[in-house]
């Protein structure tokens, strides 16, 4: 009996500042590891359980899209023949793997939170737990489209030079700043439900101001100063050089990698700082 | 033989107020937000579930908690459980709280019941091989036979109660929270999950029951709380308080509605 009263308690009070002490909340989290990765499994496994080509539509899903964008830019600006449309079709097709894949940690990120209410009502953990389930959906999403992608690079004739190794490098740092952005717009539908709706045009806006259509040469000069500032600029830059077949200058890593860094600490202080009300508002 | 004072607490309330914001339009939106700077009176409402509840909660007993609807036993019961901050006030715990607020909590239909358990079981707090040790067990008290391989979106509203309360109360709770979860499944299943509750109870465990039941409440629990519009109004043995509450609410003790027998 005496052990149990020198037992030291959970003790809930009405927190002062707005971060949770950060060195349990890290190590609940770590524990929590397993719980994240099955939510992503069973989500993605039910996902896909009533279709017939089930999980092959991760990758014929933004393949369509890179057809679509293909013809609209045909339509647009007819494209030249052979080499030259090769490296169109390649871009295009990379392009919208990437774009897709922080598109969609953005669309899954923002309702995760909202569509998770009954476990946040009714269970205790970490609730930074519910946005990287949707950074790992997404990513999980995202890989087999890479790995299809790297047949496309030989069969569309694209370079292929050691600068591809720079390609884990580059999903290390959108991977950071996807899971910032999670942190950032999860809470924000909680407290705005309007945000879900605004999103999908947020995103649409967003990848037209990103060198996905385009290739950065066929920017106008004027407009390239302006178009820099987008975070997921110097992601794509860095893609379009290793694709083509030259090292990511050190700019792009730079920046991106500054990008990634501020994304993950203003996710993480606005999540953790607002977490605790989560319950309140769902 | 300690007395009751003299036992370790496992729960300890100190004078709790939890405050909530709540629009007239259940829902947050910018246009409400903008609404409010215009007009005092769309702003957001605050409404106490609790005012300054204060109570301890020896370590293995087991309390049943009463009161109306909207009284504040579901919020006193998450806010134990660690799911909403208090306003003011502490709450002090001590040992792993396992809460049974609803049944299925982290479930996919999608996924079988076996699935399930596992999900249930992380859920909770548990890690994976924790989970598979107690798998069967929970299995074997589901008796849902052959359907534990079937998705769970296959299952009656019975079966699907069977499973979440197997998965709940197997997990080895120190301190169980239950909220009117208790009427799972038929008949047969009802007696084998009251002779769990009272198994967890012989085990030290520490159990704490939101019902309706009133004649579950006095079988089962040895103290009661009585909560009446976010206040304690009451704190004693189970029958006494079941008596108080039903001499004030006016339920003649033949009414087999009230008393629910589960």
């Amino acid at each position: 009996m005496s052990g149990e009263l020198a037992r030291l308690p959970i003790v809930y009070e009405p927190t002062v500042t707005g971060l949770p002490p950060l060195r349990p909340y890290l190590a609940d989290l770590w524990e929590r590891r397993r719980f994240i990765w099955h939510l992503a499994r069973t989500d993605l496994k039910a996902e896909h359980y009533n279709t017939v080509l089930g999980q092959v539509w991760v990758v014929i899903d933004p393949l369509f899209l890179a057809a679509v964008y293909f013809l609209l830019r045909s339509v647009v600006r007819p494209a030249a023949t052979g080499a030259d449309r090769n490296l169109v079709i390649a871009h295009l097709i990379w392009a919208v793997f990437f774009f897709m894949y922080t598109n969609n940690v953005v669309m899954t990120g923002a309702r995760s939170l909202v569509k998770g209410g009954g476990l946040i009502l009714n269970a205790s953990f970490p609730r930074a737990v519910l946005p990287l389930v949707a950074v790992v959906k997404a990513a999980c999403d995202f890989a087999p489209t890479l790995a299809v992608y790297f047949v496309f690079q030989v069969v569309l004739g694209q370079p292929i030079t050691p600068a591809l190794l720079f390609v884990p490098l580059i999903v290390v740092i959108l991977t950071v700043f996807n899971t910032g952005v999670a942190l950032l717009v999860a809470p924000l539908t909680v407290f705005y439900r309007d945000t879900a709706n605004v999103i999908p045009y947020v995103t649409r806006i967003w990848m037209y101001l990103t060198p996905v259509l385009f290739t950065i040469s066929e920017i106008p000069a004027g407009l390239r100063a302006y178009l820099r500032w987008n975070p997921l600029y110097p992601f794509f830059a860095a893609l379009e050089q290793i694709f083509t077949g030259s090292t990511p200058s050190l700019g792009s890593l730079v920046a991106a990698t500054g990008w990634a860094v501020v994304a993950f600490f203003s996710g993480a202080v606005v999540f953790l700082s607002r977490e605790r009300e989560f319950a309140v508002r769902l | 033989m300690p007395s009751a004072s003299e036992t370790p607490p496992a729960v300890r309330v100190e004078d709790l107020w939890i405050r909530f914001r709540t629009t007239r339009e259940r829902r947050q939106t910018l246009r409400t937000t903008l609404a409010g700077f215009r007009d005092r009176s769309k702003r957001a409402m605050l409404v106490d579930a609790l005012r300054g509840v204060s109570f301890e909660i020896p370590a293995g007993s087991v309390y049943g908690v009463l009161g109306r609807n909207g009284a504040g036993k579901t919020t006193l019961l998450r806010t134990i459980a660690g799911i909403l901050p208090p306003t003011h006030g502490r709450v002090s715990v001590w040992g792993k709280v396992t809460p049974l607020l609803s049944l299925g909590v982290g479930f996919n239909r999608e996924l079988t019941g076996r699935e399930n358990i596992l999900l249930g079981g992380l859920t909770a707090g548990l890690t994976s091989d924790e989970v598979r040790d107690y798998a069967p067990v929970i299995e074997e008290f589901a008796a849902l036979g052959d359907a534990i391989e079937f998705p769970m979106r296959t299952y009656s509203s019975g079966m699907f109660a069977r499973l979440a309360f197997s998965v709940a109360t197997h997990l080895d709770p120190e301190i169980l929270l239950i909220d009117e979860a208790l009427s799972a499944g038929d008949a047969a299943f009802k007696m084998k999950s009251m002779n769990k509750i009272v198994e967890l109870c012989e085990r030290d465990c520490t159990v704490l029951i939101v019902s309706h039941g009133l004649e579950v409440v006095r079988q089962l629990a040895e103290g009661c709380i009585w909560l009446e519009r976010g206040q304690l109004r009451m704190q004693a043995s189970a029958s006494e308080v079941v008596a108080a509450y039903l001499a004030e609410e006016r339920i003649s003790t033949g009414n087999a509605v009230a008393l629910e027998d589960v």
